[in-house]
């Protein structure tokens, strides 16, 4: 049973999301802290440093970090006011039951009976459908040390093969392209190399507002001469004053790549050299966009052929770039394609493994890089390694002291455990750090699956939109709450420390993995300590493999500043920029500088195909959602910080004035998106920095302002990625205002 | 000597006539005078010479003078007889609520209200009891039939009359006791505020924020060393104590014109702008001349202008229909000035 | 104190992303904690994503302090003009009105105009403002001189303002162009009919998206 106990007002009512404001301590000027505690910022991939101001076992305020090399002291508005999130009114601090007699549907019950209550559940399920029925999510916010044993808890304690986590939705698709480019996964470069190149391309990337420290970066690149060119269907902060705009049609950017190269052949900017020592597959790709003229290129994306030449003449002649992209060419079902276009002109140019001269994707979550390399990602086993690959699996059942046989194989990815629950496969889920039901496109779909569930439990620290639909909730821990290791965007190991105590009966996640393995009399190999223990066995885990944490140590984190991987041995000082000249990895064993035997990258030929759900007549407009700077993710820690709310406090779309005109719609207005899976009606902005075939809604709410009521569950056939960034819709605005307006405040 | 000067002192040199004439008339031409208390009477004088003059100079500022113009201005307005009963009802909740309860302060902090209000109240009864005292205006006889009784002479009129040994008579010889126990509370609590906070830490200076809490804290302690002294300790110290506790009120009087002290007097201030508001509100609104949204009275505006122009400012744009700059509401302000600059990143992009 | 001589505040509104970092640091400032005396404001959302962040430029003569009837806006000996003095302040609202950058704010219910103070706890004890440490653009500089000119070789910091017929010199910098404009002050109300931002996307693609529609 994993329907909603009672209506949604109740529940909201009880648990929130309400808005925390500064009050008591936290608004006095007059404290002294106990401490101040060096961390990190629990939001995104960036990882700033940040100190927490502690005083009575709660985080007061914040102090600049600035001798943290990446930020320098710098913070967006999210990581500024993230220590509201602490001691919070809606802080879950017991476990708690589905009651539909209870007044807001859930009573708390002690820990330890909740804990009883899902070992039972896990062993009735997996005994009557056998060990797969029972499936497992994790999240990419999660601490390296917890997705590890996430990983191992799945598929050691609970022996299923089904388990994947929430970086499906994030940067999967950069992640398989560079793996089948580059044999790895990880950003190129360090983000300090954008300081020395002399063009600059952003992809599909809001930096201003999904990355807001890279500005700097961005900025102090342009005043050492650099030149930006960035690809967006919106006028990004960033585009306002970037020196080319190229305003791409939502789904069109393998065109594009392929377009560039065309030109890039043509006119001879090529790197031969380069081309021809540390790559293969190049023929082929030429041959491939020969019939990407710049005519065609134009036709496709919307970008005028002019645009298009100019961008290929400064790519193509430049002595130094850095080519970065995030979901905006990744959530696409051609995300992988769309990724690996990138690569090839970044490969064609042969500005790579130098200084100055890089590529990254930006990844999006927290831990998106760290949480995806060991082990909570349906195909993979810590280091990176393959779970279908019988070496990996031989390294890694030998660390967990089992055989490989016991292994479980390659389960799938999210969305499709979500399927395989509709065809009766999964009966149960425990699910951590993840809100499906806001951050899952189709998410009438989602909701109807996890109705479908026997049982249902979750760990979370509120209350999520996800967790209502429980029927156990234990109160996790937050990011200030535990310590651990994560990788940032640019490969950069850090350590996040703990600040304070868990409240109530909440504590660290990685003690309630542990405790279920108890109650389920599976603790073998699941009695850690504390992370640091779990980090010692992970950096075993990692050793020899791709990602190889084998020569990482807290205190040489906290020594360096963070240490890039791969570190493969105690003196390594770790790897700030991949495939330098003369640079080894354990694939290429010496032939050459990419993660292949012969040490060459591939050129993959990228075809271009259209958006799953491409605009016709019936539903005539492109829809695209993405973040606004004040939100994250699914909102359940940012919906919850009232001054975050206030600066954005409800989703609006944003229509050109021209598209805004033919359907007599005025700023303000209630609008009502239709598409082939939902609606939502939302308010109108009426701007002119977007195309005006498209509109834009930004994702971080739930409910009936959930854009996922209408964006498209299409994946990419390789990274499973679903296709955010693109569907066709129709509005209209004579409906009026729709039947939340009325009772709900911003953020619910 | 500036004209302002020479008028500034003029006007200070009669009013402290006038209070001189007004010390002599109420004292029965020195007869009631308490002679003890003549240090206290001259630094009054004194302190009513600086804070005329100061208050004089002050006026003569130009927003100031705009202000008082305009004041006694919409004070006439105000006298109208059809809105005069609501205007007054007004005018005493407005009184009641700053001056008597001080109720933005309340909503700055409670505990910073506490403080504040325990010294304004202090302070206020102190001086009602001592100034008429010092200026030799009030007087106790005991009655000719009933030596038991006192009776107060104002002005050397005599008015009500009470028990000596009562509770009207206890409460009314401690005045001066309660109000230092006030004073001290209040600044304890101001005291304690400033030396743990770290904004006031940061901004606060000894002569205009610390220096007059120790004074007031200075009066308050000599004055109930003195009543200790004569009332436990048999006048013990009692001659120098009274020194000392003179020379800190008469510090503190003749310090009134220059430090924090004279926002007493410049307070009074915050009524009439009040009703300037008021008048300003119900009259025509200024547009900005860039968004068209309205953003202040006119008569606000118009005001502005002058005294920009009288304090030298050249905020004119002749050439603009926006005639004044003072016609472009704030936030058009600051979105000009981000425009200005990117404009110049424009041309500078476009020639580079 | 000392430190104030060496380090300078920069502002360049054309790095700004409109985050409102600064906005929602300044308010965990100590001398104004709960209020965040800095503007971020919109040039407008309909035409362009343009923001500018407006700090107090702390003028050589402020203007604020002049039209202040109550004379309760005091600059420091280090030139920094700090809040209306609290038992001065009549909350008239002259200077919110006069001041050329739209920088004092009315705190209505305190009856108090409070400001841009260069966050003077922090600075004064040798630490940066709030919003100039965590401004992830570099739109709100705050450190030496000789610092800023190596970091920006494209921009010279100005300090002069034009109003009308009017010169204003201030304490903080604005980042201009180094290039061919050579400009002596930064003109304000030159710009009053200005609005056009740099990029446009100036596509005439819904007449095909609707041609069935329009029967063309």
């Amino acid at each position: 049973m994993a329907s909603l106990p009672v209506k949604d007002l109740p529940i909201i009512e009880l648990f929130g999301p309400h808005r925390n404001y500064s009050n008591g301590l936290r608004l006095e000027s007059a404290v002294e802290p106990d401490k101040l505690v060096q961390t990190h910022c629990c939001f995104c991939g960036m990882q700033c440093g940040i100190q927490l101001k502690v005083k009575d076992n709660q985080v007061i305020g914040f102090e600049p970090w600035e001798e943290f090399p990446f930020n320098q002291g710098m913070l967006c508005p999210k990581g500024v006011k993230r220590y509201l999130q602490g001691a919070h009114p809606d802080r879950l601090l017991k476990a708690y039951q589905r009651d539909p007699a209870a007044p807001a549907g859930f009573r708390a019950l002690p820990y330890d009976e909740a804990i009883q209550r899902v070992a039972q559940e896990i062993e009735r399920i997996q005994s009557t459908y056998g060990p797969d029925s029972f499936a497992v999510f994790g999240g990419a916010s999660l601490t390296t040390e917890k997705a590890y044993l996430l990983g191992k808890f799945a598929r050691m304690g609970l022996k299923t093969c089904n388990i994947d986590y929430n970086g499906r939705l994030c940067m999967v698709s950069a992640a398989a392209a560079n793996k089948k480019a580059f044999g790895i996964d990880r950003a190129a470069n360090p983000w300090a190399d954008i300081l020395k190149a002399e063009v600059i391309w952003i992809a599909g990337a809001n930096i201003a507002e999904c990355f807001p420290i890279l500005t700097n970066y961005l900025w102090q690149a342009r005043e050492n001469g650099a030149k930006i060119i960035v690809v967006d269907p919106r006028i990004t902060p960033i585009a306002r004053t970037c020196d080319l705009f190229l305003p791409i049609k939502p789904g069109r950017d393998i065109a594009l790549f392929n377009g560039i190269l065309h030109l890039m052949i043509e006119k001879d900017w090529l790197d031969h050299d380069f081309i021809d020592t540390h790559t293969v597959g190049f023929a082929a790709l030429a041959e491939h966009v020969k019939e990407w003229t710049p005519r065609r290129c134009a036709e496709v994306t919307g970008i005028t052929e002019a645009a298009i030449r100019k961008a290929a003449q400064w790519w193509g002649s430049a002595k130094s770039s850095f080519l970065m992209h995030a979901r905006g060419i990744e959530h696409h079902t051609h995300g992988v394609q769309n990724c690996l276009g990138a690569i090839n002109i970044v490969l064609a140019s042969g500005r790579i493994g130098r200084e100055g001269c890089g590529y990254a994707t930006i990844t999006g979550q927290g831990n998106g890089q760290g949480g995806r390399e060991h082990g909570q990602k349906c195909d993979q086993l810590p280091g990176g390694r393959d779970i279908e690959n019988p070496e990996h699996r031989a390294h890694v059942a030998k660390v967990w002291g089992i055989t490989p046989e016991e292994l479980p194989r390659a389960g799938v990815d999210v969305y499709e455990v979500f399927r395989r629950i509709d065809r009766g496969e999964v009966r149960g889920l425990l699910n951590i750090c993840f809100n499906p039901l806001v951050s899952l496109p189709d998410s009438g779909f989602i909701k109807r699956m996890l109705e479908r569930l026997q049982f249902f439990v979750t760990i979370d620290f509120f209350m999520s939109e996800t967790a209502r639909h429980a029927d156990i909730v234990l109160p996790g821990s937050l990011h200030e709450e535990d310590e651990g290791i994560v990788a940032s965007a640019e490969g950069r190991v850090i350590k996040i420390n703990a600040a304070v105590d868990c409240p109530g009966d909440a504590r660290q996640d990685w003690r309630i993995i542990q405790d279920i393995a108890r109650a389920l009399g599976r603790e073998k190999g699941l009695t850690f300590a504390n992370p640091r223990e779990i980090f010692e066995e992970l950096r075993r885990a990692s050793a020899g493999g791709i990602a190889d944490y084998s020569g990482i140590t807290y205190e040489k984190i906290e020594k360096q500043m963070g240490v890039f991987w791969p570190c493969p041995s105690d003196d390594h000082p770790g790897t700030p920029r991949l495939f330098e000249a003369g640079s080894s990895n354990p694939i290429a064993k010496g032939k050459g500088r990419f993660y292949f035997p012969d040490g060459k990258a591939r050129f993959n030929v990228a075809p271009y195909t259209p958006p799953a759900e491409d605009v016709d007549d019936e539903f005539p407009v492109i829809l695209t959602t993405g973040r606004v700077v004040s939100q994250y993710l699914s909102g359940t820690q940012t919906r919850r910080i009232g001054p975050l709310v206030d600066q954005y406090p409800e989703p609006l779309i944003e229509i050109h004035p021209q598209l805004a005109s033919r359907h007599g719609i005025k700023d303000g207005e209630w609008v009502r998106i239709e598409g082939r899976r939902g609606i939502c009606t939302l308010r109108a902005r009426i701007v002119t920095t977007i195309r005006p075939d498209t509109i834009f809604v930004p994702y971080h709410w739930g409910g009936g302002k959930s854009i996922n009521q209408v964006t498209i569950a299409a994946q990419d056939p390789i990274s499973k990625i679903p296709e955010y960034k693109v569907c066709a819709v129709r509005i209209l605005n004579q409906y009026g205002p729709p039947a939340n307006a009325q009772g709900l405040e911003p953020q619910q | 000597m500036s004209k302002e000067k020479l008028k500034a002192n003029i006007w200070a040199f009669v009013v402290t006539a006038i209070l001189a004439r007004l010390i002599t008339l109420g004292s029965g031409n020195l007869d009631r005078f308490d002679a003890a208390l003549v240090p206290y009477t001259f630094a009054t004088l004194f302190a009513v010479f600086g804070i005329t003059r100061r208050y004089a100079l002050w006026l003569h500022r130009p927003p100031t003078a705009m202000y008082w113009t305009r004041g006694w201005k919409v004070f006439l307005l105000l006298l109208h007889p059809r809105h005069v009963g609501s205007n007054a009802i007004l005018f005493l909740r407005r009184l009641i609520a700053h001056y008597a309860f001080n109720d933005f302060i309340w909503r700055r902090g409670r505990m910073r209200w506490l403080a504040h209000w325990c010294i304004m109240w202090g302070c206020v009864i102190a001086v009602a009891i001592t100034i008429p005292l010092v200026c030799g205006w009030i007087d106790f006889r005991s009655e000719a039939d009933n030596l038991e009784w006192y009776r107060v002479l104002v002005f050397g009129y005599p008015t009500v009359a009470f028990p000596i040994r009562s509770l009207v008579g206890f409460l009314t010889f401690h005045g001066l006791v309660w109000s230092s126990f006030l004073v001290i509370f209040g600044v304890l609590l101001a005291l304690r505020r400033r030396l743990s906070d770290h904004g006031a830490a940061a901004l606060q200076q000894f002569g205009e924020d610390l220096l007059p809490l120790f004074l007031l804290f200075a009066i308050s302690v000599t004055g109930l060393m003195l009543t200790a002294s004569y009332t436990w300790m048999k006048g013990y110290g009692y001659d120098f104590l009274a020194i000392l506790h003179a020379i800190t009120v008469i510090f503190t009087l003749l310090w009134l014109p220059f430090g924090k002290f004279f926002h007493i007097f410049q307070r009074s201030a915050t009524v009439g702008v009040a009703f300037y508001q008021d008048v300003g509100k119900q009259g025509e609104q200024a547009k900005c001349r860039r968004c068209g949204n309205e953003f202040a009275s006119r008569m606000h505006v118009e005001d502005l202008i002058t005294v920009e122009k009288q304090l030298g400012y050249r905020y004119e744009m002749p050439d603009s229909p926006v005639e004044h700059y003072q016609w472009i509401c704030p936030r058009c302000r600051r979105a000009l000035l981000g425009l200005a600059q990117g404009v110049l990143w424009n041309e500078s992009q476009a020639q580079g | 104190m000392f430190l104030l001589d060496q380090n300078e505040f920069f502002i360049d509104p054309a790095r700004c992303i409109g985050c409102q970092a600064c906005v929602q640091a300044c308010s965990e400032c100590d001398t104004h904690k709960g209020h965040a005396m800095i503007h971020l404001e919109y040039v407008d959302r309909g035409q362009s994503t343009q923001t500018v962040p407006v700090v107090c430029m702390h003028c050589e003569s402020p203007t604020c302090a002049e039209v202040c009837p109550a004379d309760a806006i005091k600059k420091t000996e280090d030139g920094v003009v700090q809040s209306a003095r609290k038992p001065r302040c009549v909350a008239c609202n002259n200077c919110v009105l006069a001041c050329p950058f739209g920088v004092p704010k009315m705190i209505t219910d305190f009856e108090l105009m409070m400001k841009c103070d260069l966050c003077y706890d922090r600075t004064s004890a040798g630490k940066k403002p709030m919003c100039a440490t965590v401004c992830p653009s570099g739109a709100l500089f705050y450190g030496p001189r000789p610092e800023i000119d190596q970091l920006r070789p494209r921009s010279k910091p100005m300090n002069q303002f034009q109003f009308g017929r009017q010169t204003i010199t201030t304490k903080v910098h604005m980042m201009a162009p180094t290039g061919p404009v050579k400009a002596q002050y930064l003109d304000v109300t030159e710009v009053m009919n200005e609005n056009g931002p740099r990029q446009r996307i100036a596509l005439d693609i819904l007449s095909n998206l609707y041609a069935s529609e329009d029967g063309v």
